[in-house]
């Protein structure tokens, strides 16, 4: 007897080679539904009423939709003025981390000035060091330049942090040598090289840099809690733990908006500078 | 235009053992178009940038017409540089590379503006103006290159390989369009190159480095014809000079050099005396083959025969010895067979242990 092999179907054949693919795409699913999920639910809960927010079944999609929370976030609270105080502190240490960063990062990555290295090992260590760890030197150290409970006390402590700093050096440090000492033959100065030659290319960095800056500047809690205590200096994060009582019920709905609301700011400037990092490349400017 | 003089110019790099540049001293005259040839890491484009101020020199002085340039600015020394790679700016447009020097001049618009069309015209990128960088290909990258250089005109230029980066075809084609752009905007130029034939063809005078160190200056053909020492022969000239090395050796009132292999008659000239070290250098286009054998050199079996068209490079073997010919294209050589090769004296260079020429 001989043993007949058939060929394999081509629809078997089809089935094997999409099977890792089909594994992709569901992993993808699962891990989308995880980080959709919740906001899917915040923005759900922010469009219905407390009373029917626990109600089982749940309902997902409150109809007509509710935008009671809405008017009492706007009417009742200080919210508006959460909002203002938390994209004004965070525009502000945005803009001057990018200035300040990308100065520092040019100065390091091309400069050669005597502690240069010391100083860089200084601020990496400072990187190491946990920011819990800094909360209470840093709220001492407020306290003793008397900026405790004022705006400074949002701004300046953030402007401390060194990542910005190590993240455009090794932009700078990258971009070929040959278009500074060009700019240098052509006429231009150390701020005129940074100002325009460096920041339009190392564009990439700097987007790094105000992204990174602004949402973690945006979500911070622990500093603001700690070196603020007016009402009228809460930022949004400080401002939305305000709204859960101490004692009695907590109206989740109001919370749910606000959150919905608090994400805008966000959103808008994540996809604002994305485009931003389709910056010509520095090696268009040489050889083809 | 500007004359240039450098006078015991030093480059040490720290932590680098030997000098980048070494007690190099030279006069380039005003107008002329001096070419800085040799090997990769000589030292030369290190001298360029110190022309240019993009370097200090460890010791010495960079003189334009007599005026000490060593603490002036290289934006104030109305120099231009076209880079190796180009460094032309990848976030502005063809017009705004072209118009960035004299911005920063504060020309006013309308000048600017007329000297960047005429600069663009000498150079045929009118339509590229308004083009990015990014989009250009190597060869308009290039002109745009030239054309951020000459657009101020300045009184020296300074080319750093230039044309280093283009294919065959377009660099023969630009070189032209360099000697023209020379001739038509003149001014000084300090170009460096490892490429013997860009420095053939385009200099007044040629200055050789090796290891940071000018072994010779002259004019193109001067250089050639009495290289200085072993490296300027072998490092001029496509393909190079042949060397043969032996012993001096006096037989019955003739001079021979002797060595494995080989056995020549170089006359009864003053060489150096009976015993010592000596080397030959002949040219390819200087020797002549026979078909009988005879010859200066003697008898040398034919290893490989290359065609080039017009003519053809006969490489041959003598023992130890290798020599390479090029004769007319006519001429029928087959692989193996014998053949006489013999030259005339004073086409030959002859080089002591040393390295350095001796005899005239």
């Amino acid at each position: 007897m001989t043993a007949v092999t058939e060929p394999e179907p081509a629809l078997r054949r089809r089935l094997a080679r999409a099977r890792p693919a089909v594994l992709t795409a569901v992993v993808v699913a699962v891990a989308c539904l995880f980080a959709i999920g919740p906001f899917a639910y915040l923005i759900s809960a922010a469009f219905k009423h407390s009373l029917v927010l626990f109600s089982y079944p749940p309902h997902w999609i409150e109809w007509p939709p509710y935008f009671g929370n809405f008017r009492y976030l706007l009417e009742h609270t200080a919210f508006l003025r959460w909002a203002s105080n938390s994209l004004g502190v965070a525009a502000i240490v945005t803009i001057a981390k990018v200035l300040m960063d990308s100065m520092a990062g040019y100065a390091f990555a091309r400069m050669r000035f005597p502690g240069r290295t010391l100083i860089m090992a200084v601020m990496a260590t400072g990187i190491m060091v946990p920011t819990a760890v800094l909360i209470v030197p840093l709220y001492f150290l407020v306290k003793s330049l008397n900026i405790f409970d004022t705006y400074w006390a949002l701004v300046l402590p953030p402007l401390a942090n060194p990542v910005g700093v190590f993240i455009m050096w090794s932009y700078i440090s990258a971009l070929p040598p040959e278009i500074e000492q060009a700019a240098r033959i052509d006429g231009c100065g150390p701020f005129q090289i940074y100002w325009r030659m460096v920041l339009p290319l190392a564009q990439r960095g700097l987007v790094v840099i105000a992204t990174y800056t602004f949402l973690v500047q945006y979500g911070s809690f622990v500093w603001p809690l700690v070196g603020t205590q007016s009402s009228r200096l809460f930022v949004l994060t400080t401002g939305l733990s305000s709204l859960q009582p101490s004692l009695g019920a907590t109206n989740w709905g109001v919370i749910s908006a606000a959150c919905v609301l608090s994400m805008i700011p966000i959103v808008v400037v994540f996809f604002g500078l994305q485009r931003l990092f389709r910056a010509a490349p520095a090696a268009a400017g040489l050889k083809g | 235009m500007a004359a240039i003089k450098l006078t015991g110019i030093v480059k040490q790099y720290r932590g680098e053992e030997r000098p980048a540049v070494d007690e190099m001293t030279l006069q380039i005259e005003d107008g002329e178009f001096f070419v800085l040839l040799g090997p990769s890491g000589c030292g030369k484009s290190t001298l360029l940038k110190m022309i240019a101020g993009l370097e200090e020199p460890t010791r010495g002085t960079v003189e334009f017409d007599g005026t000490c340039v060593n603490y002036v600015e290289p934006g104030d020394r109305n120099v231009a540089l076209v880079f190796q790679n180009y460094a032309l700016y990848p976030h502005m447009s063809v017009r705004r590379n072209i118009d960035f020097p004299l911005k920063m001049r504060k020309m006013p618009k309308a000048e600017r503006h007329a000297a960047c069309e005429s600069a663009a015209a000498a150079l045929n990128l009118q339509r590229l103006l308004d083009r990015p960088v990014s989009e250009l290909s190597g060869g308009e990258r290039q002109r745009v290159a030239l054309g951020r250089a000459i657009v101020r005109q300045p009184e020296v230029m300074l080319m750093d390989e230039p044309l280093s980066n283009l294919d065959a075809l377009l660099r023969v084609q630009t070189r032209e369009e360099l000697l023209r752009l020379h001739r038509a905007v003149p001014s000084t130029v300090v170009y460096v190159t490892h490429d013997q034939v860009e420095a053939m063809t385009m200099a007044d005078r040629i200055g050789i480095m090796e290891a940071g160190e000018l072994v010779q200056v002259g004019r193109p053909k001067d250089v050639y014809r009495q290289p200085a020492s072993r490296f300027v022969a072998g490092f001029l000239g496509s393909p190079p000079m042949g060397f043969l090395t032996g012993q001096v050796e006096e037989r019955n009132g003739s001079v021979y050099l002797t060595g494995p292999g080989i056995k020549i008659d170089i006359g009864a000239t003053a060489r150096p005396p009976s015993g010592s070290a000596l080397t030959i250098g002949l040219r390819p286009e200087h020797l002549r083959l026979t078909s009988d054998g005879s010859g200066r050199a003697g008898a040398w079996t034919v290893e490989l025969v290359e065609a080039l068209g017009a003519d053809q490079l006969v490489s041959l073997t003598a023992g130890a010895a290798r020599l390479r010919a090029r004769v007319d294209a006519t001429a029928e050589f087959s692989e193996g067979s014998q053949v006489g090769v013999d030259f005339a004296l004073e086409d030959a260079r002859f080089f002591g242990e040393d390295g350095r020429a001796v005899g005239s």
